[in-house]
């Protein structure tokens, strides 16, 4: 089966004044179907300009970067903006909830983008939100919510869709080490029972061992080789 | 993303910065209530003075004169007043001539112009004066839309009789009221045949000055059915008629007729068409002046809608990391933007409404006190109130859409970056 995420010599190179930074030069990687996948690497090795680019997020300078067979090189800004609502579900370190909306209306936010009708967002909303553990929390606002609630919220925004891809960044960065087992068990669950593929990006060498399926590390924007990490 | 949804988003961001957007509302709407307020003023007026000058009677008609009768200053080298065209046999003014007249397409009525010098007896008085014959069509028109005492004729038929207040004045010099209701005595001059005529009303003035079209006032008016019975002896044509059309933009064509008949015509349709040129210049500079405080107002919905976007940079990059379309974040922010005009526009009719009444009020209260007639000096019709609106709507549309497509264009990792 052809891998869901297929990377050929993807770079993104970035002019700082007269400057270039090479923050990709040249990673090839592949991600296949049900896989959990690690982005080990150290900070400004690339591995969060990589997880940007597969989330439509950026565009790459150059190379082929193909998401379930579609080559994102080609598409336009709205086919992107559609590839983030549907295709793929971002969740960041630093959660990234409006802070004036709801955690239901937060949950709620994609599927508005996507023109489900307001009796069914809500409705999926409260659903996943106590999927997450978080029933009777759904009128709370993100500032009333602990970190661990709030990245709960963020992976039920991330669900909302229904994506098949979960693209993760230090996705317990801003957690403690009790919440962070706790979110990374969610991603776990929701990698075996419901078949999501998941790419984590992390810089914890442990972490990616003890919950990925597998580890490519980055350093510098390339893929560091097998046998070195 | 739905129209609805937009318009939920646009109002929640709306109400999370009240004050600011209260005070773009207002600004809108001081814009909105000088504009609207200000063509107001210039329809008023309009409807003030050429409302007046339509009712005088003196657009819709036409003076129509034989040309062997032509006055002096008609005379000779003034072809554009209405000599008719060369090669026209002279026609006459006569019965025949009044009919064809009223045969015309688009007229109203004709009736010749009577003038005769009278003797007035009126208990040891006698003066002489000139008597003019009123059609019952004139009441409620020119002169005769305000009485200084009493009214108009109630029938052609009675022999009753109008004066001005300055011949009133003559012989009731304490009193001219107490005149009403008595009896005089009118002479036709150089003749004997005597008839008793009741005052039923004084006059105090004429808004123009005497001959123009269609003006029937005098010192004396009868009846024009009693002028004619007065003044018939003998009479083959008339020296002048007075050809009433339906309404004033039928003036120039009617006249244009009746000088390819051969007559002389004129009519003050011209000085109509200048006026009206010339409320429309005022009406501009009304407009002119009005905008500028919406011009103003529009620089504050831009200046509104930038600095929310930049506090909401980082909302921006959330809902396109979710899947928010550029156009999607484009229409957030117009229609943040035309809820602001739509508001705004609403709250500034209203404002220059109550401002419009408030202006009025003075003005016609000064007015009263100088015994002047009142009226309204702004009229805000139904049409200014939804073309105020729909102009607010489509200004704040203008006006937003340069920051919202600035937040449509942002970069979702910068924006996600920003705090």
């Amino acid at each position: 089966m052809a891998p869901i995420v297929e990377t050929h010599d993807l770079k993104r190179h970035y002019r700082m004044g007269e400057s270039t930074v090479r923050a990709l030069d040249g990673v090839s990687i592949a991600v296949e179907q049900g896989e959990f996948l690690g982005l080990l690497g150290p900070s400004g090795s690339g591995k969060s300009t990589l997880l940007n680019l597969i989330a439509g997020l950026d565009r790459a300078t150059e190379g082929a970067l193909r998401v379930f067979g579609d080559d994102l090189a080609q598409m336009s800004s709205d086919a992107l903006s559609i590839h983030r609502r549907r295709t793929v579900g971002i969740i960041f370190q630093s959660f990234n909830l409006v802070s004036t909306m709801s955690a239901a209306e937060n949950v709620a936010l994609p599927m508005l983008f996507a023109g489900v009708p307001r009796p069914e967002r809500d409705r999926r909303a409260h659903d996943l939100l106590e999927a997450m553990g978080l029933g009777g929390r759904e009128r709370h606002r993100p500032p009333e919510l602990s970190g661990g609630e709030q990245q709960r919220v963020a992976i039920a925004r991330a669900l909302a869709n229904n994506p098949h891809l979960l693209l993760a960044d230090e996705p317990t960065g801003n957690l403690d080490s009790r919440t962070s087992a706790e979110i990374l068990s969610l991603l776990t669950d929701l990698n075996r029972r419901e078949a999501k593929t998941i790419v984590m990006v992390t810089h914890d060498v442990g972490l990616a061992h003890r919950y990925a399926h597998r580890a490519v590390t980055l350093l510098d924007g390339a893929v560091v080789p097998e046998s070195a990490s | 993303m739905t129209l609805g949804d937009a318009v939920d988003l646009a109002l929640r961001n709306l109400n999370q910065a009240k004050l600011r957007t209260a005070l773009t509302v207002l600004g809108v709407s001081i814009g909105i209530a000088s504009l609207a307020g200000m063509v107001s003023l210039g329809l008023g007026l309009q409807d003030q003075f050429v409302g007046r000058f339509m009712k005088s009677g003196m657009f819709d008609a036409i003076t129509v004169m034989s040309p062997q009768d032509r006055p002096g200053i008609m005379a000779g080298g003034m072809r554009g007043l209405g000599a008719g065209p060369r090669g026209v046999a002279r026609s006459r003014l006569d019965d025949d001539a009044l009919r064809k007249f009223g045969a015309l397409r688009r007229v109203k009525e004709v009736y010749p112009n009577l003038r005769v010098p009278v003797e007035l007896k009126y208990q040891q008085v006698t003066q002489s004066y000139v008597a003019t014959g009123v059609p019952m069509s004139a009441r409620s028109e020119g002169a005769f839309q305000t009485f200084a005492y009493g009214g108009f004729f109630d029938n052609e038929s009675d022999n009753t009789c109008l004066l001005s207040l300055d011949v009133a004045k003559e012989l009731e010099e304490r009193n001219p009221m107490t005149l009403i209701g008595k009896q005089m005595t009118l002479t036709r001059m150089a003749s004997s045949d005597e008839a008793r005529y009741t005052v039923v009303g004084i006059i105090e003035r004429e808004p123009g000055p005497p001959g123009l079209p269609g003006a029937t006032y005098s010192a004396v008016m009868i009846p024009l059915a009693k002028m004619r019975e007065m003044s018939a002896e003998g009479r083959r044509s008339y020296g002048q008629a007075t050809v009433k059309v339906d309404a004033p933009q039928f003036t120039q064509d009617v006249e244009n007729q009746i000088k390819d008949m051969g007559f002389m015509a004129f009519s003050l349709n011209d000085a109509l068409t200048g006026a009206k040129r010339a409320f429309m210049i005022l009406d501009i500079v009304l407009t002119l002046i009005g905008s500028i405080a919406l011009a103003v107002s529009s620089l504050g919905i831009v200046n509104t809608m930038v600095m929310s976007i930049l506090e909401r940079t980082r909302e921006i990059g959330i809902m396109k990391a979710v899947g928010g379309s550029d156009g999607d974040i484009r229409r957030i922010f117009l229609v943040e933007a035309s809820v602001i005009g739509g508001i705004g526009g609403i709250a500034g009719v209203v404002l220059g409404w109550a401002i419009g009444r408030a202006i009025n009020f003075g003005a016609n209260v000064y007015v009263r006190s100088q015994g002047g007639p009142t009226g309204n000096l702004f009229s805000l019709p139904l049409w200014l109130v939804a073309v105020a609106i729909a102009f607010a709507f489509i200004v704040s549309l203008i006006a937003g859409s340069y920051p919202a497509s600035r937040a449509a264009r942002l970069d979702p990792i910068q924006a996600l970056r920003h705090d």
